[in-house]
């Protein structure tokens, strides 16, 4: 499938994806997938249910290994180095490549050892500083006025914007390279959304971001970048006004302005 | 309620709506069986067991007293005597089981759940457990008796013990697995994508998660092996006296009750129904202690 | 994929812009060709009738444009109906200059027929009707261009807008020469200049029009640009 794939030179790009082709058992669900992410932007993933969006961003960190039906052909290289080579631990991976889900998923402790479960996989931290890295990364979760006064409550005490952003705040703790959003504010009212939103824009000055998401004008709002889906291919991959004003295929213009048959 | 109905807007006949309101009366009056039936069977079941209970406190209660606790099992016809060694033999057993049962238990339904969802171990070890699971409890004490009791030639506290962990196990693999089992997968991708490796996500994340759940189950299971009887019967069988050693024989409280109940000895029978109370109550507060705390930490 | 939005209620509100925009510019068409009409034949009547239409264009231009606002607050239009969403809103103003135009024309008429000029005129008038002619041509065949979205009849109107400015020219060239023959003519002739330019004024709306269609169909803003460079930005 020939598809365009055009990074805009001033972008270094932070995840190369060649000839990816993913399986769910017998089913091809990704279809030789080649796209350069560009580093600390946003890029968005839309597309309709079942294109493949968020199988393709599960293959970034491997959360497809959890399950023995699903494989991955193909090279995914984070910084020239092939993630989907067998021989690299895919801890270490996860620690560079952080995700958060759909469904808000605190752990059953205490909003303090939520955040400090991550950490402590990989760094031993003096209790000063693990202090420090906690509040840190609730302050860069727009979080941390919220719960300072509750870090021992359990962290299913928070509402539902709340919880997610602990699940971010989780996530950045690690101090990764590359964030993956899989449809971070569909379970949220529109005010918790607004302020992942901007979060979002904040965040990308450290990380570079992958969001998937179902509402477009999300993706409009939020993302740099912008590549469409359809049924496992790449149709359309740009600069997020481009694909919005005018985009390169009428695939991608037919499904952005909502004229499906 | 009326039997007419409301003012039509969408320009029902008049016939239509009489049809209407026929049906609604058939449904009510169908309702109205299907309830009583219900309440009906409901209070032929709470009938019994009230009675039941009504029953054990009436005649254990009253032979309930300080010498219960403190005296061991009289002969016939004594004067003073109490359920002490068989009280101490219950909870030592029972305990010593659970502690041996529990980690094996629970290790199992770990591994059926988180390792074994489609292995042909994991299906080979449902099934097995399944039958033990409702396998009679008398087998199981027979089956120690012949490879335990027969062995070494003696009843002891510590087949006994066997017998009871040989209960506890299936129970707690049910039960464990069943609320790993709930727990969303969700929840074990968050750890992963965190870099956690697996044993790690099972211990610090879904155990935890399902502490609750897992805990309750071993609670039932001890509710559950405290009024076993037939597999003490062939393992520790009973004694007399006290003592705290295992590889002798020893009391425990439903084969006391079963002695003296079945004795036609006044003062047995006493006992056997104080015991009978106890083990009621002993019981019957696990069971509402196991609800209270799944209640609580959810 | 077809051409139809999922909510049929998109596709009605956007093909209603469109056709009222369609109306608007008939009638400024006519009102155009009705007010150099109302000059070469002094008729003070046609020239009342184009003032009433004036009327009438206005109160359309500020209903389409609010219809649009409504329309992109609901909808959140991209790509191609954002961008006729947005040309739409371009193409009302150039139709309303249009009819200001006009209005200019049929007050100089009533102007001059006040002060009694007509029966002593000798003025070029048959030539300012072709000169609009011209100008109404370019701005029927814009519109056309709009109602199809056709590309090539849009570069079309932008190729033959030199035409009207020649006119202009010759006009202007002419009204000088009666002005210096007979000084008495100076002031309806100055006025007749002001015709002439209102008309070629009418070319440069019909030629935005044109412009405002590339970008709706192309996406590429050609404003600005030479013929020659349009149609290289184009293909």
């Amino acid at each position: 499938m020939d598809t365009r794939v055009d990074t805009p030179s001033t972008d270094k790009s932070k995840l190369s994806v060649r000839n990816l082709n993913f399986y769910y058992g017998g089913f091809h669900a990704l279809k030789k997938i080649n796209l350069e992410l560009p580093e600390k932007k946003v890029t968005a993933f839309i597309g309709p249910s079942g294109c493949g969006k968020s199988t393709l961003l599960r293959t970034f960190n491997r959360m497809f290994e959890l399950y023995p039906e699903q494989r991955a052909e193909g090279e995914i290289l984070l910084d020239g180095e092939n993630l989907l080579n067998k021989k690299l631990d895919v801890s270490l991976i996860r620690a560079k490549i952080g995700m958060v889900f759909q469904k808000p998923t605190p752990f059953p402790m205490s909003i303090y050892d939520n955040i400090a479960f991550g950490v402590k996989l990989f760094e031993t931290l003096p209790r000063v500083e693990m202090d420090e890295r906690v509040e840190w990364a609730l302050k860069k979760a727009a979080l941390w006025n919220e719960v300072k006064d509750k870090l021992d409550q359990s962290g299913s005490g928070l509402s539902g914007g709340q919880q997610q952003r602990l699940c971010i705040a989780r996530g950045i703790a690690i101090k990764p390279e590359v964030l993956l959003l899989d449809e971070p504010c569909s379970a949220l009212d529109p005010i918790s959304t607004g302020k992942i939103e901007e979060l979002i824009h904040e965040l990308k000055t450290d990380y570079t971001v992958l969001i998937v998401t179902h509402n477009m004008q999300q993706a409009a709002r939020c993302s740099d970048f912008t590549a469409y889906m359809y049924l496992g291919d790449l149709i359309e991959f740009g600069p997020t006004s481009e694909v919005f004003t005018k985009p390169k295929r009428k695939d991608t213009e037919d499904y952005i302005t909502g004229r499906f048959g | 309620m009326s039997t007419t109905a409301p003012a039509s807007a969408h320009g029902f006949t008049a016939a239509q709506q009489a049809g209407r309101v026929a049906m609604h009366q058939r449904r009510k009056r169908t309702n109205a069986v299907a309830l009583t039936l219900a309440l009906s069977a409901m209070a032929f079941g709470m009938f019994w067991l009230i009675w039941i209970l009504f029953e054990t406190f009436r005649l254990g209660l009253g032979g309930i007293n300080l010498a219960v606790f403190t005296e061991m099992t009289p002969p016939p016809q004594a004067d003073i005597g109490g359920l002490s060694n068989a009280i101490f033999g219950s909870i030592m057993m029972a305990g010593l089981a659970t502690l041996l049962g529990t980690p094996i238990g629970v290790m199992a339904g770990i591994y059926l759940a988180e390792y074994g969802q489609k292995t042909w171990l994991g299906g080979a070890t449902r099934f097995i457990n399944d039958i033990l699971l409702s396998a009679p409890s008398i087998v199981i004490g027979l089956f120690i008796y012949s490879a335990v009791v027969a062995r070494v030639k003696s009843f002891s506290g510590l087949a006994g013990i066997l017998a009871l962990a040989l209960i506890v196990i299936p129970v707690v693999i049910r039960t464990t697995e069943n609320m790993l089992s709930l727990i969303p997968n969700a929840l074990r991708e968050a750890a992963y994508a965190l870099g956690t490796p697996k044993w790690k996500v099972i211990s610090a994340v879904t155990l935890k998660a399902a502490r609750a759940g897992v805990i309750t189950g071993i609670l039932l299971a001890i509710a559950r092996i405290s009024g076993e009887t037939a597999p003490l019967l062939f393992t520790a069988l009973s004694n007399q006296f006290w003592t705290s050693d295992l590889r002798e024989p020893m009391a425990s409280l439903p084969v006391t009750i079963f002695k003296f109940a079945m004795s036609p000895y006044e003062n047995w029978q006493k006992l056997a129904w104080a015991g009978v109370f106890l083990i009621t109550m002993g019981v019957l507060l696990l069971n509402i202690a196991a609800r209270v705390f799944f209640r609580n930490k959810h | 994929m077809t051409d139809k939005h999922l909510s049929t209620q998109f596709d009605n509100e956007l093909s209603g812009i469109s056709t009222r925009v369609l109306e608007m510019g008939g009638l400024v068409e006519s009102q155009v060709a009705q007010a150099v009409y109302a000059l070469s034949t002094f008729n003070a009547d046609v020239a009342t009738q184009v003032l009433k239409t004036e009327e009438r264009v206005n109160m359309m231009e500020i209903e389409i444009d609010s219809d649009l606002s409504s329309i992109i607050a609901r909808r959140q239009p991209t790509a191609r109906d954002l961008r006729l969403l947005i040309a739409v809103s371009k193409t009302i103003a150039n139709l309303e200059r249009i009819g200001d135009e006009a209005a200019r024309i049929a007050r100089t008429v009533q102007r001059l027929l006040s002060s009694g000029m007509s029966s002593r005129l000798r003025l070029p008038v048959g030539d300012l009707a072709f000169e609009c002619e011209l100008a109404t041509k370019q701005l029927r065949k814009a519109l056309d261009a709009f109602a199809r979205l056709d590309v090539e009849a849009a570069i079309e109107v932008l190729r033959h807008d030199d035409q009207i400015d020649q006119e202009f020219d010759g006009l202007m060239r002419k009204l000088i020469t009666y002005m210096m023959e007979d000084p008495r003519t100076i002031s309806s002739a100055i006025d007749l200049v002001f015709v002439a330019k209102a008309i070629e004024r009418v070319g440069d709306h019909a030629k935005n029009l044109a412009e405002q269609i590339i970008y709706i169909v192309k996406g590429t803003d050609v404003r600005h640009n030479p013929v020659d460079t349009v149609e290289s930005l184009v293909r």
